[in-house]
């Protein structure tokens, strides 16, 4: 049956989820990233919708329900904050359509492959954040590179553990 | 063709996705006529739906985790956690006492300046409307330094109403929903305050930068500007009142593009990282508690009885000075030696009149045209039995003042107290100096 198929590994490893998962746990994380920051205060390096975005689009495979997850949580991080609507919406919707590319090619139970992507693609988002803001806007942002690095780590940590805690709630045959 | 679609189709809708929301960020820019590219600060009707419905999907699960907290935290303190707790109330009893005093003689200075305050006519606005509320959220973001709070338009919260603590400013209201609000906080690179510095009355706008700091951006460089200067809002800004804290300088910093400027890193007086409760200014006029009221309206009472004794004391000298028009002459010098005159003013009958600073110069008497019996001067050479005959009318027998007797604010006090036998009430009596008998021998203006 592996054999015959067009791309049996592929179809073997697509993951499924409950509905409410799909709808609960990106709010969840949505929640969380606009209420914590008030209690951690500027130590709060993590960016959960990114983390959630990531998550999805590997354990999906598919590019455009990666990119549609990336640009929801994108638009609501934005329609939050006091900037222009889409800024992070175009960097988490690279980020989903990415993740999900390399996910069809590689092994994503392996943690240390899930640590350096969290780390490579959060690096990435923020990037394409400044990119948009200042080159392709031409407005003013003052930016620091070690904030953007600190939160890479802080959500490849997450990740390390989220992950795992998520994969209990697919659909197992 | 299909084939095209359905091979490129992840690529096709990942361009279509980027292509709309990069069309949408083309939406909000604007260029400014000074060429430069900015945010619009009032959100379109579109932009502004989209945050509403954002706002109204995260704010109730918020709402709920913020109110669960204060319940945990509320159960925490108040039946867990209640070691220590009888040596506290003791301490706190003899803080309590010992505040009572010093509430007392600070309610005395506070009244005493708020009289000075009237008197001086500062009408600043010390004492607001306010509205209590709490911070449920964030935008989540470093880049964004926005909370939301639990009241909105619903509850009387407007745009550009200030937000402060009782520690110092906060931020502005930046968007209204029904039940929440979003406020800009002072440290976002965003936001905008005019500020002073304390001592150096320096003035800036405060802005925020990266960091999350607040700081005045575009000073010239200035020794005087120190660590630990305090910071106050300047009042200009149309949002924040006058005078408020803002906190105090932290250090002075290079501006990284202009050589002789200098960026002064302020440390907030309220703690714009872990809020909980704000005050957000619904009005800005003042509205005193009854007791401050009628202090204010007993200072202003005083000072309208002090003018209105002077005014009193001005309209009488002036109707004195009316009635004596050809005693001035009006080129003559201001003063008179006291000397000249023969008498010391003020010594006669010992009585030195408190009003007789306001008392004019000291007039001459001028030359009469056509002299008479009656004409100034003329006294000595009247016939004896005219001297003696009484007056034929009341303002014949009218003893002229001499020349120091013009009438002082206080002339009809004085009046009473020197008004010599045989003359008759309201007309100009003897003054000081110059009683009934020496009346007779007025001096002439040589």
């Amino acid at each position: 049956m592996e054999v015959f198929g067009p791309n049996p590994r592929r179809e073997l490893e697509i993951r499924r989820y409950p509905f409410l998962v799909y709808a609960l746990v990106p709010l969840v994380a949505l929640v969380l990233q606009a209420w914590l920051p008030r209690v951690l205060g500027r130590y709060a390096w993590f960016d959960l919708p990114l983390v959630i975005t990531v998550y999805f689009a590997l354990g999906r495979r598919s590019p455009i329900q990666g990119t549609l997850m990336g640009s929801a949580m994108g638009l609501f991080e934005d329609a939050l904050s006091n900037h222009a609507i889409g800024v992070n919406g175009i960097a988490k919707t690279i980020v989903g359509f990415l993740a999900a590319s390399v996910g069809v090619r590689i092994d994503v139970e392996n943690h240390t492959i899930r640590l350096i992507l969290n780390f490579l693609l959060s690096l990435l988002s923020g990037a394409i954040y400044v990119f948009i803001y200042r080159i392709l806007l031409g407005l003013d942002l003052e930016w620091r590179w070690f904030t953007e690095l600190f939160k890479a780590v802080g959500n490849s940590i997450i990740a390390l553990v989220l992950f795992p805690l998520l994969d209990r709630l697919q659909i197992r045959d | 063709m299909d084939s095209f679609f359905i091979r490129y189709r992840n690529l096709l809708v990942l361009l279509v996705i980027l292509v709309a929301q990069i069309i949408g960020l083309a939406v909000q820019v604007r260029r400014t006529d000074a060429g430069h590219v900015s945010l619009d600060p009032q959100d379109g009707p579109g932009v502004r739906l989209i945050r509403l419905w954002a706002n109204a999907v995260v704010t109730p699960p918020e709402r709920m985790m913020h109110s669960s907290k204060l319940g945990l935290g509320n159960l925490w303190q108040n039946y867990l956690d209640l070691r220590h707790v009888s040596e506290q109330n003791q301490d706190l009893q003899k803080t309590v006492d010992r505040l009572r005093l010093e509430q007392a003689e600070m309610l005395e200075d506070a009244r005493q300046g708020q009289r000075l305050q009237a008197l001086l006519d500062f009408q600043q606005k010390y004492v607001y409307k306010t509205l209590a509320a709490q911070a449920i959220g964030s935008s989540g973001s470093d880049q964004s330094r926005v909370f939301y709070l639990d009241k909105g338009s619903a509850e009387g919260l407007q745009r550009d109403m200030a937000v402060i603590t009782p520690d110092g400013i906060v931020g502005k209201v930046r968007e209204v929903f029904p039940h929440t609000a979003q406020v800009l906080v002072i440290n976002d690179q965003t936001s905008g305050a005019g500020v002073i510095l304390e001592t150096t009355r320096i003035r800036g706008i405060l802005r925020g930068n990266a960091a999350g700091q607040p700081q005045i951006v575009g000073l010239m460089a200035d020794q005087r500007i120190q660590p630990g200067e305090k910071v106050f809002t300047a009042g200009g800004d149309q949002i924040f009142p006058r005078g408020l804290p803002v906190g105090v300088v932290e250090k002075v910093v290079r501006d990284p593009e202009r050589d002789s400027f200098v960026d002064v890193i302020i440390k907030p007086a309220a703690h714009i990282d872990r809020l909980d409760e704000v005050l957000v200014i619904t009005q800005a006029l003042p509205t005193m508690p009854p007791q401050q009221q009628q202090d204010l309206a007993t200072s202003e009472a005083l000072k309208g009885g002090e003018a209105a004794t002077i005014k009193d004391q001005k309209k009488a000298s002036e109707i004195m000075a009316e009635r004596l028009p050809g005693l001035t002459e009006p080129n003559a010098p201001a003063a008179q030696p006291a000397a000249a005159a023969g008498t010391q003013p003020g010594q006669a009958q010992g009585q030195a009149a408190p009003a007789a600073p306001a008392t004019p110069a000291t007039p001459k008497l001028l030359h009469a045209q056509h002299a008479d019996r009656f004409s100034p001067g003329s006294a000595q050479e009247a016939p004896p039995e005219t001297r003696t005959t009484e007056p034929k009318s009341r303002f014949d027998a009218k003893p002229l003042p001499g020349p120091r007797e013009l009438p002082g604010p206080r002339m009809p006090q004085k009046r009473e107290q020197t008004a010599p036998a045989g003359t008759t009430k309201g007309q100009p009596a003897p003054k000081a100096g110059h009683p009934a008998g020496q009346t007779a021998t007025p001096r002439r203006n040589p």
